[in-house]
């Protein structure tokens, strides 16, 4: 199951709807908060749904996986990036597939997981995915995807998903 | 009894410890301060920040009557006057201080050298205020004034909400943050943006002490705390993701060649690039409550001092 995290949306229903910036650990705390009850199934986001029909293939069922859509943020700032990001994946297995994602996000949220030893996947505007954040952590996660057959590789060497 | 407390004619982070001095001798007795900043030529952002804080601090020793406020001349020089008051150091100085002189009425700042006025920061609501605005105002001085990169105005932004998450985090008060730019005539020759955070709070060793005065022994003080937090990227929190807002500062500032200087208690800590002759830590200034930040981008191209 994949699950569809529109940040933007979260974020509006999180703080006033004037902001359009990830910014503040108090912001992070309740747009993650949110997030993870997405996640777990209970609808607390709006911006969150699950992609009908997208259960995986057999092996694929206990992943949990986020497709969290930065589309429509401004700015997100490192603690916001660690609040969010690095807590998702520390505090909960999942895997998380950024989409969205512009070169200012990547610059707050790398080096939070780095940091971390923590990694993430983002996926293009063409379906193909890259990785973000430690090294190790990244080849464990898509080799981890491509053994679950949630991932595969593309001709040219590069990955996509395989769930819609 | 009043005390006298002299505003430098030229405020800005060079002049502060000799303003930090004077507030110091004369905040000691707790008698009623006057401020006097009658004879200022040119403030800095950070010398107007600082100046609120040191009104904050006069305060919070009296009651918290309007008789006990302290006391501030206004500049008399009506360029320097207009100055203040575009950059809405008088809409937050009204609250702190029984102001004497002629103020003229405020106005938005308009002048598009004041990328953000005197702005309160005393909750993350403010913070996410500031970064809006700031994002808003400054991209295309950043890109076209400064050369940034336009994909540097986030990462402007992403600076600033830590240096002001820092006061709602770890002040225990409010503060004032305000950015502006400006042509650096002394120093460089060139243009900078200048980011001022000040808040009148507890201060970075107070803020760590918890955690980090048993690590350093001996050596804790203020600018061990300074050197904890911008240097080793600690928090007072046990949480292991925290400490990643200064770290980050520093990683933006490194890649445009900028500078942060942070002054707290009696100790003051800079990230020096090579244009600047700053000393990288100082201890023993005069004591001053809280912590005062100083954010430096310059120009981009070349920066032989």
């Amino acid at each position: 199951m994949i699950q569809y995290i529109d940040m933007h949306a979260v974020l509006q229903q999180s703080v006033s709807s004037l902001y359009t910036d990830l910014v503040t650990r108090p912001t992070g705390r309740v747009v993650r908060e949110r997030i993870e009850q997405a996640i777990a199934g209970l609808g607390g986001a709006e911006g969150a749904g699950g992609a009908g029909g997208a259960g995986g293939p057999d092996g694929a069922g206990e992943m949990t996986i986020a497709r969290i859509d930065f589309a429509g943020v401004g700015c997100i700032d490192y603690s916001c990036a660690d609040e969010i990001v690095a807590k998702l994946l520390r505090d909960r297995p999942a895997v998380l597939v950024l989409s969205g994602i512009s070169e200012g996000h990547r610059e707050a949220i790398e080096p939070v997981l780095t940091g971390h030893g923590l990694a993430a996947l983002i996926e293009r505007a063409d379906g193909t995915l890259d990785v973000l954040g430690a090294k190790g952590a990244a080849a464990v996660l898509l080799d981890e995807l491509v053994a679950r057959r949630c991932a595969a590789r593309r001709p040219g060497g590069t990955y996509a998903l395989t769930l819609a | 009894m009043t005390r006298l407390v002299e505003v430098p004619a030229q405020f800005d982070d060079r002049s502060f410890d000799q303003f930090a001095g004077a507030f110091a001798e004369a905040n000691k007795d707790a008698e009623r301060l006057l401020f006097d900043a009658h004879a200022a030529e040119w403030a800095s952002p950070y010398g107007l920040v600082g100046l609120l804080a040191a009104g904050q601090a006069a305060r919070r020793g009296g009651s918290a009557g309007a008789a006990d406020r302290p006391l501030l001349t206004a500049p008399t020089n009506p360029e320097v006057l207009s100055y203040w008051t575009r950059a809405g150091f008088f809409r937050e100085a009204a609250e702190l201080f029984e102001i004497h002189g002629k103020v003229p009425r405020a106005k938005a700042a308009e002048h598009s050298d004041v990328l953000l006025p005197v702005t309160p920061v005393r909750a993350a609501e403010d913070v996410h205020a500031v970064v809006s605005k700031i994002q808003q105002r400054a991209s295309a001085i950043l890109a076209s004034e400064l050369g940034l990169d336009p994909k540097a105005t986030m990462g402007f932004a992403m600076a600033l909400s830590e240096a002001c998450q820092n006061i709602v985090e770890h002040a225990g008060t409010g503060g004032w943050v305000a950015v502006q730019a400006y042509h650096w005539r002394r120093k460089l020759a060139r243009r900078v943006v200048v980011i001022a955070v000040a808040d009148a709070g507890v201060g970075f060793r107070h803020s760590l002490e918890p955690t980090q005065s048993k690590r350093f022994g001996d050596r804790w003080g203020d600018a061990a705390a300074l050197e904890a937090a911008l240097v080793q990227g600690v928090s007072r929190f046990r949480d292991p993701g925290r400490g990643q807002g200064l770290a980050g500062i520093r990683r933006y500032l490194v890649r445009w060649d900028g500078k942060i200087a942070i002054r707290s208690g009696t100790a003051r800590i800079a990230i020096v690039p090579k244009w600047d002759e700053d000393v990288p830590l100082k201890d023993g200034l005069p004591p001053f409550p809280g912590a005062q930040v100083l954010i430096i981008i310059p120009e981009q191209g070349s920066t032989e001092p």
